[in-house]
């Protein structure tokens, strides 16, 4: 069974089947993300339609909602150049170059899920194609927000306490 | 010579012990009839034997959906579970009202590094925050474009420091620092002028003055005795005037507002509607 060969070392042994020693569970609090927001860039439209089949069905068996997937219009980046390498002015090579997008959202992601989602997806990222994640990620007002400092310093008299 | 591979795989054969991991096209692995390029004048596209733009192309031969699903099966240890009690946007906002936006960029180059990736965008609603009604004001002043009125969110984005980490750090030293400036009040805050207020204000304001002058004088020439201020200020005529300049003057004018305003006037001075 050679599937686990290229994923780090996540094979499950044969003879053990339900522990699996190679996850390890530790107590701080899991970051939660909201919104994982995938913007896959390439030059070709087909390796990216392949791409997106590969990342929802992966979303899919992981149990990870997707909210929604669409295909930002493609840029085309032109440019103009001269033909020869000395004179002939009005001789001139015109170059383009084609970026297709590709935007996949993801919701309410765990850091590990995300984690080992991320992962997955960025090993299998084809060659010639780029992608940007948007992490949102929410979390609780931090201690020293929740009230105004001046009400536990009664010595100070400049300032007004309100 | 050998035949090819193909010749001898079957139906049914394991998929993903022939590509398991990322590979170029091998035209004797695959068993397809694939044909790909530009077609000869009169013909067909080329043939899968020796065809540079099979190569060329990434091709997706390691990632069927049964080695997917393997895949998976194998990766969904690692994954927990969302908390079933989040299941909505509100409950989320209500709960961690703090949100942090960080970008993580991927791309093949000579280098893996992306100066952008150290931007770190803060927002949070100020509904959610422990903020009277000065402290709000003073903090909407304090921070000016960075606060939105239509949805009540604060966002503060940072780019100042050199790591992802400072640049949170610093987000959240600046939330914390504008949190306690505004619940100070300083000295010269009671200079607070009427140019200053975000809201208009009726009480001590020149209408009210005129609106009182008015109907004193009016009271006097009719020969009332002499009815206080207060009692004046308490009764629903102007009352009624005072609510409509109120919302004439906060929200704008509308076709609402003016009728308001008007039948408001035509009540206090006694007006009837001309015939």
């Amino acid at each position: 069974d050679l599937m686990g060969a290229r994923l780090a070392g996540s094979h499950v042994d044969t003879q053990e089947p339900k522990t699996n020693p190679l996850i390890s569970i530790s107590d701080e609090p899991e970051t939660l993300y909201k919104r994982l927001s995938l913007l896959v860039k390439g030059h070709d439209k087909a390796v990216l339609d392949s791409y997106e089949y590969f990342a929802v069905l992966a979303a899919k068996e992981l149990g990870i909602s997707v909210e929604k997937v669409h295909k930002p219009p493609k840029k085309i980046e032109r440019l103009t150049l001269l033909k020869s390498v000395h004179i002939y002015k009005k001789h001139r090579v015109q170059y383009e170059m084609r970026t297709h997008y590709l935007c996949l959202e993801l919701k309410y992601l765990t850091s590990s899920t995300a984690a080992v989602y991320l992962e997955y997806v960025q090993r299998n990222l084809p060659e010639g194609v780029a992608m940007e994640v948007k992490k949102t990620k929410i979390e609780k007002i931090p201690e020293h927000i929740r009230e105004p400092v001046w009400d536990t310093l009664p010595q100070v008299e400049e300032t007004e306490v309100k | 010579h050998v035949p090819p591979r193909t010749e001898r795989m079957d139906v049914d054969q394991d998929w993903s012990s022939v590509y398991p991991t990322a590979a170029s096209f091998k035209p004797a692995s695959v068993p397809l009839p694939i044909r790909m390029g530009y077609p000869v004048k009169g013909g067909v596209p080329p043939t899968k034997e020796g065809n540079l733009e099979l190569i060329k192309i990434p091709n997706f031969l390691h990632l069927t959906p049964p080695a997917i699903k393997k895949h998976c099966a194998a990766l969904k240890d690692f994954c927990t579970e969302w908390p079933s009690a989040l299941d909505s946007d509100e409950k989320c906002e209500q709960h961690f009202p703090i949100e942090i936006e960080t970008v993580d960029y991927v791309s093949a180059g000579t280098s893996i590094r992306n100066p952008k990736a150290r931007v770190v965008t803060l927002s949070v609603k100020l509904s959610n925050l422990n903020l009277d009604d000065h402290a709000k004001k003073k903090l909407i002043k304090l921070v000016g474009e960075r606060y939105c009125k239509d949805t009540d969110m604060l966002t503060i984005t940072t780019d100042r420091c050199p790591l992802r980490r400072q640049n949170y750090d610093y987000g959240i030293h600046l939330l914390t620092v504008l949190y306690h400036e505004s619940w100070k009040t300083e000295m010269w805050e009671s200079e607070k002028t009427e140019e200053d207020m975000e809201e208009y204000i009726w009480e001590n304001s020149c209408s009210q003055k005129n609106a009182l002058d008015t109907l004193l004088r009016i009271k006097a020439s009719e020969n009332v005795s002499n009815v206080t201020e207060e009692e004046l200020l308490a009764s629903e005529v102007v009352k009624n005037y005072r609510n409509s300049v109120i919302a004439l003057k906060n929200e704008g004018e509308t076709e609402n507002n003016m009728a308001q305003y008007k039948e408001s006037v035509k009540k206090l001075l006694n007006i009837q509607a001309l015939p």
